[in-house]
């Protein structure tokens, strides 16, 4: 397992992220994965903000159309994303932070499909008062992105569980 | 321009913030006593304004002092010590007007939304307009002895100009926690995650709003967008705070950094671009199917490029710039 860490860590691609000086390697993949963040978590937590009352004038059906904007930037920080772990991936793929952060992710999803399938897509949703359930799945949306991103930022400071020279 | 420096851009700006929210405050208290809706308003914009313009005015001060005092050694004429009481009462100053700054964009949001301010934020913005000018003049007086030592009073000039030790002051203290100095590791990394949570919020106001005005989501009326924009400024509190934070923990790698400059010179550009919003009525009238008028979608374009570029060179900070 180790092995084939250092083999995806010193693959051609990989060296090429972590050592070229150049600004279009690491920074601007770095880069890309914060504007992918603000672009997924922003429109996400928009939605989750509107379910809980905030801007009650804002209608929530139209907001199904701001969804390929979400998906871009989701897309993107699954790239860019994947890109950052290959090019550590002794230290990344080896950080338990990293896989609270995927646990996070992976939640953060489950809870955007249900806001999007039960909530966004009810025909009534502009109509009707919005049920609690909706309330419920827009803080737990929330509390998962907010999740993510402090596992994310962590990264940078949290040591992997085994060190591999 | 070599000979143009940051120290200049300072003793250039410093003046804005002392003389801009005293003219401020009298057109804002003259519209009380006049009942001028225009002149209060005028008032707020103000304040706004000159908010926006304290952040360089602030941040170029480190820039200054690194001119007087190379390496942070002070030749003999100039007072460590002046400058630390300098930037402990700017801080306070700073700090004030910003909050300031923010109850008056309050003030102007709720000015469009029930077309009166709400009597509680008259109130706040008031008081801290008067203290703010009060802390600004302090700080500004402060400031001017550093190079005008014969403005000093006796009790001050009686002080040792060079120390032995290296004085410290509010924000240096601050800034020492800040960076860890003090055992305590977390708290850089905290205000990391805040700021990355208030980019989010920020980004999404300024993305839903600019690409609803583009065409982008129609359905979606411009009367209840603008309810949206708090949380955005709210966001942009949240990352303002932060970032002090990170500039009064490590001076040294934002006040030299070319891209920290261009960062805070598109904060301002990207205010005087919010304002505009705050103040066209033609955009906020546009039904929930209509086209926005060209203008505004001018402005739109104009506002994410600013926050994209904002977010461009605050990431470049440790790439291109000399920041971690």
């Amino acid at each position: 397992m180790i092995e084939f860490l250092k083999w995806l860590e010193n693959t051609g691609f990989s060296t090429w992220i972590r050592e070229s000086p150049s600004i279009f390697a690491f920074p601007t993949i770095l880069l890309l994965h914060t504007v992918g963040m603000a672009l997924c978590v922003g429109i996400s937590a928009g939605i989750n903000f509107r379910i809980l009352g905030f801007a009650p004038g804002l209608r929530l059906s139209p907001m199904n159309k701001l969804f390929p904007i979400l998906w871009l930037g989701f897309w993107m920080n699954a790239i860019t994303g994947t890109m950052l772990v290959m090019q550590d991936a002794t230290n990344k793929l080896t950080n338990l932070d990293f896989f609270i952060k995927m646990i996070f992710i992976a939640l953060a999803l489950v809870v955007l499909r249900r806001i999007r399938n039960r909530v966004l897509s009810n025909p009534q949703v502009d109509s009707t008062p919005l049920s609690s359930d909706a309330r419920a799945l827009a803080y737990l949306s929330l509390l998962f992105w907010i999740g993510a991103i402090t596992c994310g930022r962590l990264l940078a400071y949290v040591s992997p569980l085994i060190e591999v020279t | 321009m070599e000979s143009l420096n940051l120290a200049h851009a300072h003793l250039l700006l410093n003046h804005l913030p002392t003389i801009g929210f005293a003219i401020a405050l009298f057109v804002y208290i003259g519209g009380f006593f006049t009942t001028s809706d225009s002149l209060r308003k005028a008032g707020l914009v103000l304040f706004f304004l000159v908010a926006v313009m304290a952040i360089p005015t602030y941040v170029t001060g480190g820039a200054a002092e690194r001119t007087l005092c190379p390496e942070m050694k002070c030749p003999p004429d100039v007072s460590a010590q002046l400058i630390r009481n300098h930037e402990d009462l700017a801080l306070l100053a700073f700090v004030l007007m910003e909050t300031t700054g923010f109850f008056a964009w309050l003030a102007l949001w709720q000015l469009r939304k029930s077309s009166q301010i709400a009597g509680w934020n008259w109130t706040v913005v008031l008081l801290f307009s008067i203290v703010s000018v009060g802390a600004m003049a302090l700080a500004a007086g402060e400031g001017s002895e550093i190079r005008h030592p014969e403005l000093l009073d006796a009790a001050e000039a009686s002080l040792p100009v060079v120390g032995e030790s290296e004085p410290t002051g509010i924000a240096k203290s601050i800034g020492a926690v800040v960076a860890g100095n003090t055992g305590i590791g977390w708290i850089w990394p905290a205000a990391e995650t805040v700021h990355f949570i208030g980019l989010c919020m920020l980004f999404i106001t300024v993305l839903v709003v600019d690409l609803r005005l583009l065409g982008m989501a129609k359905g979606l009326s411009f009367k209840s967008l603008y309810q949206l924009l708090p949380l955005g400024m709210l966001g942009f509190l949240l990352n303002f705070i932060t970032g002090m934070l990170f500039f009064l923990a490590a001076p040294g790698q934002y006040v030299n950094n070319v891209e920290f400059h261009r960062k805070v010179v598109l904060i301002v550009l990207a205010g005087i671009n919010v304002l505009y919003f705050m103040l066209v009525d033609e955009t906020w009238a546009v039904g929930p199917d209509d086209e926005a008028p060209m203008r505004t979608k001018i402005a739109a374009v104009l506002a994410i490029f600013l926050w994209i570029g904002i977010l461009y060179y605050g990431h470049m900070l440790p790439f291109l710039g000399n920041a971690f």
